[in-house]
């Protein structure tokens, strides 16, 4: 019991992280809070899903095409929405509040109050440590989580661009001072927050298929990680994520399941009341 | 010109035309003036947090909810007076809003939302898990303000309810800690500086806030005769922010323009079913992005261009 659901904390904290990993990076960069960055999770979520079942394209091409959709529409959003918001953390609030009702009401007519689940990749269980059986497209999340965070951070340490984004985090004005065009920096960063709130959508949805409201929950738990780890912080945040998702589980399995996200809010007030900075402090990215 | 007369006077005349109004109406439009005018209590007194503190809180249709469960818990299992119902459902609001106005004290803009939307949805969860007190999804039946039910009774019920908020809103925006809270709403530091209490401000308006939106939700749930997680939902809060921004944040005709604009609206796009929302939204984002001070904004712009520079 203690070990799957350990298990089950883990494949869940790392989807956790890589959506939270999408709002810290928009919030270092942008100092924006995207509300509408659960349904960029759920509309991949649908795109995947419409790729691969309906027009029968293989699973892994639909994710990717997904992925790409959502930051084109990502770029789209930081463009006509986002933009004319620099400086007014509360305007942007709001746009993107409403925008995610916006797109809450476009899923359910698009494609109803049902889940949409996306094809497995691969079927069967593996029995793992000789403890318990458990479903390999769950292990085959998790491994593909760790593999896009990896990467995410191999960008943002080795690139160029990822130079940027750490410079333009650390000290904006100074970034701009060394030439760095940081309106196009906002575009890029919000595309690539966009992308990842989708990467954790394509990878999840196979487990846990995807509803219209289901955002919600998820862009909530994102911001959760966010704050746990400290506003800002990369790697905090797939601490917090982890925590979270492990919190969650135990949660779960020893004291009651209808109250699963009240332990997450909770974590968060008590955060927010004797750590403000975050569990791991405010570090630079 | 327009000559100077009395404020007062308009308002007197105003309130007497409205309040004659429902007699000529049948009880569908009756029904409509009355949703109208607790949106206008929900709007009038979120702008007060929002428009005027700067403090954009997703938890005021939570508030609401805490008022109506409030009320109507204390109905159905303690038998307790609704009028007196409605007093201990703003009285709870009041509470649970000064509460989560100290939590919410040291943080900023971003921080308070993410909380107050956390609230909200502990608040949902909690409503649907505990079944046997609140009926969850089902919904709690609960009596009524007056022994008979009448639509004129509560329209004059909500109008006077309308005019206490309204009332509590004005008093408070332009009294000295009016000035204050703008002073907070620009610049905090600023505002700390020339020695305004930021601290007491905030909690100040957070409380009041929220204990408005408790009477309003406790009076709606007496109204409806059913109180369903509707009321503290986030599609609640979404109509709630998008009467305020289409009105005009910050400004004190604003969401009573917003309210009344939008509950007819919908019920006139209520033929188009699932669209509604969407073309709420729709406008919303539109008005939020190119006309970020709303209606009334727009109007004062075009009376500014009107009206040659003296």
């Amino acid at each position: 019991m203690l070990a799957l659901s350990l298990t089950n904390g883990l494949v869940i904290g790392i989807v956790y992280a890589l959506t939270a990993l999408g709002v810290s990076l928009v919030v270092g960069i942008m100092n924006v809070v995207n509300f509408a960055h659960g349904e960029f999770y759920i509309l991949a979520g649908y795109f995947s899903y419409l790729f691969a079942h309906t027009l029968g394209i293989h699973p892994l091409a639909a994710m990717v095409i997904a992925v790409g959709l959502v930051f084109l529409l990502g770029l789209v959003v930081e463009y006509t929405l986002i933009r004319p918001t620099y400086g007014d953390d509360m305007y942007s609030l709001i746009l993107t509040f409403i925008l995610s009702i916006v797109f809450q009401s476009l899923f359910l007519l698009v494609f109803g109050p049902y889940p949409n689940k996306p094809p497995s990749w691969i079927k069967g269980a593996t029995e793992v440590f000789g403890l318990f059986h458990y479903g390999n497209q769950r292990l085959a999340a998790l491994a593909a989580g760790v593999v896009v965070i990896a990467l995410f951070f191999a960008m943002l340490k080795l690139t160029w661009f990822g130079r940027m984004i750490r410079a333009a985090a650390q000290d904006r004005e100074m970034a701009e001072l060394n030439g760095i065009n940081t309106t196009r920096l906002n575009l890029l960063s919000f595309g690539l927050g966009c992308a990842l709130a989708a990467a954790a959508g394509v990878i999840l949805a196979p487990v846990f298929p995807v509803t219209p409201t289901a955002g919600t929950p998820v862009a909530l738990t994102a911001f959760v990680c966010v704050v746990l780890g400290g506003m800002g912080s990369m790697s905090g945040c797939v601490l917090g994520g982890l925590v979270l998702g492990v919190v969650e589980n135990l949660g779960a399995a020893y004291v009651s399941t209808g109250y699963k996200h009240v332990f997450m809010f909770l974590i968060l007030i008590l955060v927010l009341l004797f750590r403000p900075a975050g569990l791991f402090g405010r570090r630079e990215v | 010109m327009v000559k100077a007369i009395d404020n007062r006077w308009w308002l007197a005349a105003a309130v007497a035309g409205f309040a004659a109004l429902p007699w000529g109406l049948g009880i569908y439009h009756q029904h409509v003036l009355i949703v109208s005018l607790f949106y206008v209590m929900m709007t009038a007194s979120w702008n007060l947090l929002a428009g005027y503190t700067g403090q954009v809180s997703f938890g005021h249709a939570a508030f609401a909810g805490i008022g109506a469960y409030a009320s109507g818990i204390l109905a159905t299992k303690v038998g307790l007076n609704p009028w007196l119902g409605v007093g201990a459902g703003t009285l709870a609001a009041a509470v649970f809003g000064f509460l989560l106005g100290v939590l919410c004290l040291k943080m900023g803009g971003i921080y308070l939302s993410l909380t107050t939307l956390g609230f909200s949805e502990i608040l949902h969860i909690i409503i649907n898990n505990e079944y046997e007190i609140t009926r969850g999804t089902m919904g709690l039946q609960v009596p009524g303000l007056i022994a008979e039910y009448s639509k004129l009774a509560y329209f004059y019920i909500f109008l006077a309810g309308a005019i206490i908020t309204l009332a509590v809103v004005h008093r408070l925006i332009h009294a000295n800690i009016g000035l204050n809270f703008r002073a907070v709403q620009n610049d905090e530091r600023a505002a700390a500086a020339l020695g305004v209490d930021v601290v007491r401000v905030r909690v100040l308006a957070f409380t009041v806030s929220s204990a408005l939106a408790g009477m309003a939700g406790a009076l709606y749930g007496h109204y409806l005769l059913l109180i369903t997680p509707q009321i503290p939902s986030l599609d609640q809060q979404f109509l709630v922010l998008s009467m305020t921004v289409i009105g005009g944040l910050g400004s004190f005709a604003g969401p009573v323009i917003g309210a009344f604009g939008l509950e007819i609206l919908s019920e006139y796009i209520r033929a188009y079913g699932e669209y509604h929302v969407l073309a709420f939204g729709l406008v919303a984002l539109i008005v939020a992005r190119f006309a970020p001070r709303g209606l009334v904004g727009v109007w004062k712009q075009f009376m500014d261009r009107r009206r040659p520079a003296a």
